[in-house]
């Protein structure tokens, strides 16, 4: 089960966040994309990920609900 | 090189020259535009090894290494001239410095690919983006396509982030960062380097590894 807390993330301009946990252990950082990046803009991005969750090149979400499926699936794994 | 007998070929944006895997029996010469040389892992992402622009022989290794490792591809619609491997090995064999000089050639590719290996593994997205911009502008001035401090880099920040290891996020925001700290210009294709001794400090970049100003002795 994940829980989101909302947090202000100090990577410029794509600063509204939320801390991902699972239980009481942060799994990921997700970011909403500011309008500089155009056409993802409102998009959610992987800002950080730990442990399992770790990828080579972090992805963009459509949607905050994407992105909570695709940790979830990572966990899972 | 007018006598020799090159096949020129148009090609367009996104197109590959020679695929890993191929057994290519002629080398090419960039004679417009812009290429890479890259790979596609077996997770589907693309790592791209380096650029190349007019005047570079981006598959000289295949003159001896009968098996492409890796892809060659424009990344805009580009003039190639392709050149015979018979016809390569016989300059060589006759002309001793251009032996020498296609030599040194590859060990300069060599240098750069150290030098984007360091880049990848011990520099920060703002080092990287610094160091390839600073690393082209210098190789096209090296060969008269820079006007104006200004130069042709016609790849996207998707490109760029398969070049550096870096997503597209990412080398957005630091585009962004770059230009709004006045060092680059970036409009349409076209870099425009607006504070030299910035940028290269910013990229934690030394020219040395390009050895540009030996080419005249060669």
């Amino acid at each position: 089960m994940l829980e989101l807390r909302p947090v202000r993330v100090a990577t410029g301009e794509d600063s509204e966040g939320f801390l991902v946990f699972e239980g009481d252990a942060l799994v990921a950082v997700v970011v909403r994309l500011s309008d500089q990046h155009e056409e993802r803009a409102g998009a959610w991005y992987l800002e950080a990920a730990f442990g399992r969750l770790a990828v080579a090149l972090n992805p963009v979400f459509d949607t905050l609900d994407e992105a909570e499926t695709w940790i979830a699936g990572r966990l899972r794994y | 090189m007018a006598d020799l007998p090159l096949r020129f070929e148009e090609r367009p944006d996104n197109y590959d020259i020679v695929r890993e895997g191929d057994r290519p029996n002629e080398c090419c010469l960039i004679v417009e535009g812009f290429v890479c040389r890259y790979k596609i892992l077996g997770n589907g992402q693309r790592q791209i090894f380096s650029f190349h622009i007019p005047g570079d022989l981006p598959d000289l290794q295949s003159l001896h290494l009968d098996v492409m490792d890796h892809s060659l591809a424009t990344l805009s619609p580009s003039t190639v001239a392709f050149i015979p491997h018979s016809v390569m090995h016989d300059l060589m064999g006759r002309y001793p410095t251009i032996q020498t000089a296609f030599w040194r050639d590859t060990l300069v590719d060599a240098a750069v690919f150290r030098e984007w290996l360091a880049g990848v593994g011990r520099r920060t997205a703002h080092q990287r983006i610094a160091h390839v911009i600073c690393e082209v502008f210098l190789r096209a001035q090296a060969v008269g396509l820079v006007e104006e401090d200004g130069f042709a880099m016609p790849v996207t920040q998707a490109e760029l982030g398969d070049s550096l290891g870096l997503s597209t996020v990412h080398v957005n925001r630091v585009l962004q960062d770059l230009r709004n700290q006045a060092m680059i210009q970036w409009r349409k294709q076209v870099i425009r380097v607006l504070d030299w001794r910035r940028l290269q400090s910013a990229g934690d970049f030394s020219p040395d590894y390009l050895h540009l100003k030996s080419m005249d002795t060669v």
